[in-house]
């Protein structure tokens, strides 16, 4: 017995090294300055809006190593530590601080022998698809509780931008197959939607509204049928229906065009188009790069 | 040449006679709005450099106000960035005169209580006040405080 089972690990093992040579790394959500600075923005809007005396915000990754930083001014010195070593430990032991705190003060002081720990209200692991990717950690305001609300904004706002970097565009190559592609076509469907570009399986059964698209550029191509298509000109009766968007119900004094199969037509963001007769069905193929808004960036 | 003299012994009454009034004094403070500034230099001159670098900003007092680890930074640069900065701020000279006196003989400069005698710290100056420093980490030495320079010199 004994002699085959260490043949079967030594027959196992070179198995097991190469099947886990495709596996000794794996891919890791990391927060990059522009995330922490993002954070620390956020956090202080609130410190601002909650009229918090002070405040030292610390941003750290998921090692608990500071990213970035930020004291108010007038904040106590000593803020900036304890800063950093709440956003430490919420990061490296990825629970509030406020959990390690009220655990000691029901009694278990023995926690406090922990090394490199700061058992403190006001830090809180910043977690983005389950996972705490760093900590943020706030010293200085009027009370721990106000520490900890300023913390939670901060940490709040970095699940937003964080889902924006991972699924955005930059990051990750999409790829739909082709069953995917033809069931979107078949009822006329978005393929992908992101911050930066949407693209769409387009299906028109019949005439459609006139539009106006402030921060999308339209690029067409035509896979199906014919339509008529009017571009320029004045929208009548247009109406904005969502930010940024401008319906009407027809065009005046516009550019017409016959578009059947093969032809490739490019509308700029801001320029009204309409689809005023189709033959059905008619099925286009749209990339539409949204153009960043004024405000935000 | 009486009345020249007897101007500056005036002088030095009044200065005695305003002292008499100054338990206090005013002294000029980085803000983080300032210290954002000095950062924001720093940090386009180290992507011009294409340098991965912590940039810390510290107060006179040589505590923290803001620090930024740009992406792909060593994390060990923290410490480092802050140390420098520190002793920039707290000696009130360049980090790099340390690490001179060091490299020339003078080891026992390592001794010094609270210094990163490493190059790469300069201070903030403001009319000849150190107000604070900046402590750059994270590439070579020269580069670290060519950066740190570019920082420093935002505040005239």
């Amino acid at each position: 017995m004994r002699i085959l089972r260490i043949m079967a690990v030594v027959l196992a093992l070179p198995l097991s090294l190469a099947v886990s040579a495709q596996a000794q790394v794996v891919a890791k959500t990391a927060l990059t300055l522009d995330g922490a600075k993002r954070t620390i923005t956020a956090a202080v809007a609130e410190a601002k809006r909650i009229n918090a005396p002070g405040g030292a915000i610390a941003v750290v990754d998921d090692g608990g190593n500071l990213m970035a930083l930020e004291r108010l001014d007038n904040t106590f010195a000593a803020g900036a530590n304890i800063s950093i070593g709440k956003a430490r430990t919420a990061a490296v032991f990825k629970h509030p601080t406020k959990a390690f705190e009220d655990i000691i003060n029901r009694g278990r002081t023995t926690m406090v022998a922990l090394t490199d720990f700061t058992p403190l209200q006001g830090g809180v692991p910043i977690i983005f698809e389950g996972q705490v990717i760093g900590g943020i950690g706030v010293s200085g305001a009027a009370s721990a509780q106000q520490d900890e609300e300023i913390a939670l904004a901060g940490a709040i706002v970095a699940k937003d931008f964080a889902a924006k970097g991972a699924n955005g565009a930059r990051s990750k190559v999409t790829y739909i197959d082709r069953e995917k592609v033809a069931s979107a076509f078949a009822k006329g469907a978005p393929l992908i939607e992101v911050e930066e570009y949407k693209v769409h399986a387009s299906r028109r059964e019949a005439a459609g509204m006139a539009e106006v698209h402030m921060r999308e550029t339209d690029v067409i191509y035509v896979l199906e049928g014919t339509a008529t298509f009017v571009t320029g000109g004045t929208v009548v009766d247009g109406k904005v229906t969502t930010p940024g968007e401008i319906r009407g119900t027809g065009i005046r004094d516009g550019e017409t065009r016959r578009l059947a199969k093969g032809d490739v037509i490019i509308v700029p963001e801001r320029t009204p188009h309409w689809f005023k007769e189709v033959e059905a069905p008619f099925l286009y193929f749209v990339v539409k790069p949204i153009s960043p808004s004024g405000g935000s960036k | 040449m009486t009345r020249p003299k007897s101007i500056a012994a005036a002088l030095v009454l009044a200065a005695f006679a305003s002292t008499a009034h100054a338990q206090l004094v005013d002294k000029k403070v980085l803000t983080l709005q300032a210290a954002k500034k000095i950062a924001a230099a720093a940090e386009a001159d180290a992507k011009k450099k294409n340098a991965r670098v912590v940039i810390a900003i510290v107060h006179d007092g040589g505590n923290l106000i803001l620090l930024e680890r740009l992406d792909d930074t060593q994390v060990a640069s923290v410490n480092v960035g802050i140390g420098k900065a520190r002793t920039a701020a707290i000696f009130r000279r360049s980090s790099k005169e340390f690490e001179d006196q060091i490299r020339t003989g003078r080891i026992a400069a390592l001794a010094l209580p609270g210094a990163t005698p490493l190059q790469g710290g300069v201070p903030i100056i403001f009319e000849g006040q150190v107000i604070g420093a900046i402590g750059v980490s994270g590439e070579t030495p020269s580069q670290d405080e060519e950066i740190a320079k570019v920082g420093a010199s935002v505040v005239k």
